[in-house]
């Protein structure tokens, strides 16, 4: 079961914040620097660390951090 | 009916009396007046547009609805590509159709076939890309489980069809606007006089720095080879502030307008001629398009092409500033300049650790401590203003090569300086007060406090009299109606 800890280094990477810290809740709004462009980055970073590959149609339903961990554990078949 | 013509003044004081003091007992009633409005207001341009307008509803509304009833994601994606094909198929038939024709018998023309002149008379409808956009979003909005449907089809058609936003934006969403149709409107006397300010703020952009800049623009596009170097630079200085004066004076009165009705709009401008660099450009003008492109455009080619790295992201951004340039217009010269924008790009994602955010970042303050990189973007969109202006790649090019193969060190030469000196002072003052006004809803409310009354009203019989001393006698349009 992946949870919120898991992507933090993901995150941490990406936007250059070891620091950063995240909640099921959080939104791009909330974080510095979580923009379009390191969206794709933090896609690409997610699905290399798990070995996933998200649909456009999956990314683009994305409200939170919670969406994305409820998306990688359907695909990684713990949920 | 132009915002900028006395028939629009007395239309606003109708549905104004008729909003707040006859229909003002429940949002429907709210909602039905201002529709109606609305579609009486597009109706004077030509009541066959109204019945676009309203094909256009009714084929995203149920759109929407059989996108999220669809039992799987096939079906999904069925339902939604074909309301987005009739969409799609609406607008190029009526921005397109001829432009892909006349393309089409030119390049046959040069394997020496010429046909006859296929191309139709079609009347473009106004404001058909802006209400197209706002159909997209909502359905796209859809498909990606970001909103519900709205099942009120009165809701939905005013979000569509909003008098003040219909012809030119800001390209609204429905997160934003529907959400504010949903509760009954309460009169706001704070809200009514920054709208009214608004509205005259727009004015005096529209009115005296945008429409007296015009002929000046006009004539040196028109005629580049009657003036020397210094001139034709001087003409595109001259055209970047007509062009903001114009569309975000337009705004402005359209954002008044709303507020008038307790609505609030998007910000479609902050301060773009102080950008730092390209993609901060295109988060501060016109940024309600830039968000849409962002969101519908270059966010699903650029997730596409995630395998390719910065190559991906170049690819994304060049084709969203093509499709950019083609939505302003259907020639080659838009097509060009979107290009243009897309290959400054290049440095920005390649160099260091690349393109950190598409439009720029979040923060939207002016750091004037960086005046040469405002200088060095300030001239890139000088010279992306002349594909811009133009009325055809050629009278381009003949633009360019005024300026650079005629290139002499001589003053600017032309009739009328006297008038045009003015108005660049006038948009200086426009400027300072912009800026002054930075946490303002808009530059006169920097003088809202009770004690500088008298400031405020002298600035505003100013306006007025600066409106009635340059105001032209004809009615212009908006440039950006054409799109």
């Amino acid at each position: 079961m992946i949870e919120v800890k898991d992507l933090i280094p993901v995150f941490a990477d990406v936007l250059e914040n070891e620091n950063i810290i995240l909640e099921l809740s959080t939104t791009a709004d909330h974080v510095e620097g979580w923009d379009s462009l390191n969206h794709i980055y933090l896609v690409v970073g997610i699905e290399k660390k798990f070995k996933v590959k998200f649909t456009t149609q999956e990314i683009q339903s994305w409200k939170n951090v919670g969406d994305i961990i409820n998306n990688l554990n359907r695909k990684t078949g713990a949920l | 009916m132009l915002f900028n013509s006395v028939e629009f003044l007395v239309f606003l004081g109708f549905v104004f009396g008729f909003y707040w003091f006859l229909f003002s007992k429940s949002k429907d009633l709210q909602n039905g007046i201002l529709v109606l409005s609305s579609f009486i207001f597009y109706s004077f341009w030509d009541w066959r547009f109204s019945a676009l307008l309203l094909l256009s509803v009714f084929i995203n509304y149920f759109g929407g609805l059989f996108i999220e009833e669809a039992g799987d994601q096939k079906k999904k994606y069925w339902a939604l590509l074909i309301t987005v094909i009739l969409n799609l198929g609406i607008l190029i038939y009526f921005k397109y159709f001829n432009f892909f024709i006349d393309s089409f018998a030119t390049l046959l023309s040069y394997f020496g076939y010429h046909g006859e002149n296929w191309v139709l008379s079609i009347v473009l409808p106004i404001g058909i890309s802006f209400y197209t956009f706002h159909g997209l979003s909502y359905i796209l909005d859809i498909y990606y489980s970001r909103i519900r449907t709205n099942r009120n089809i009165l809701e939905y058609t005013l979000f569509v069809s909003y008098f003040p936003l219909l012809v030119a934006g800001p390209i609204e969403r429905a997160t934003h606007l529907l959400p504010q149709l949903k509760n009954k409107r309460i009169f706001n006397y704070q809200q009514g006089i920054q709208g009214l300010e608004l509205i005259l703020w727009g004015f005096f952009k529209k009115l005296v720095i945008a429409d007296t800049l015009a002929p000046f623009v006009a004539e040196f596009f028109n005629n580049p080879g009657n003036y020397n170097s210094a001139t034709l630079i001087l003409g595109v200085i001259a055209f970047a502030f007509q062009v903001y004066g114009d569309f975000s004076g337009y705004t402005d009165i359209a954002r008044g307008v709303s507020k008038l009705f307790g609505i609030e709009l998007l910000v479609n401008f902050r301060y773009p001629y102080f950008s730092r660099s390209i993609p901060e450009f295109w988060s501060r003008w016109h940024m309600s398009l830039s968000s849409w492109l962002n969101d519908y455009v270059f966010m699903p080619i650029a997730l596409r092409f995630r395998g390719f790295g910065r190559h991906g992201i170049f690819i994304a951004v060049f084709l969203t500033f093509l499709i950019s340039g083609f939505w302003h217009g259907a020639a080659w010269h838009f097509v060009i300049w979107g290009a243009y924008h897309g290959i400054l790009y290049i440095p920005f994602i390649y160099r260091g650790k690349g393109l950190k955010s598409m439009f720029g970042a979040k923060q939207k303050g002016i750091d004037f401590k960086d005046y040469s990189a405002i200088t060095v973007t300030f001239i890139f969109v000088l010279i992306g203003y002349v594909l811009f202006r133009a009325d055809s790649l050629r009278s381009a090019l003949n633009y360019y090569s005024g300026i650079i193969l005629d290139f002499s060190f001589q003053l600017p030469s032309f009739e009328g300086k006297i008038r045009f000196l003015i108005t660049m002072v006038l948009v200086l003052i426009m400027l300072i007060l912009e800026v002054i006004g930075f946490h303002h809803t808009n530059p006169i409310s920097i003088f809202s406090s009770p004690k500088l009354r008298l400031v405020r009203w002298a600035l505003y019989a100013f306006i007025l009299f600066l409106i009635g001393v340059f105001m032209n006698t004809n009615v212009s349009s908006f440039i950006y109606f054409q799109f």
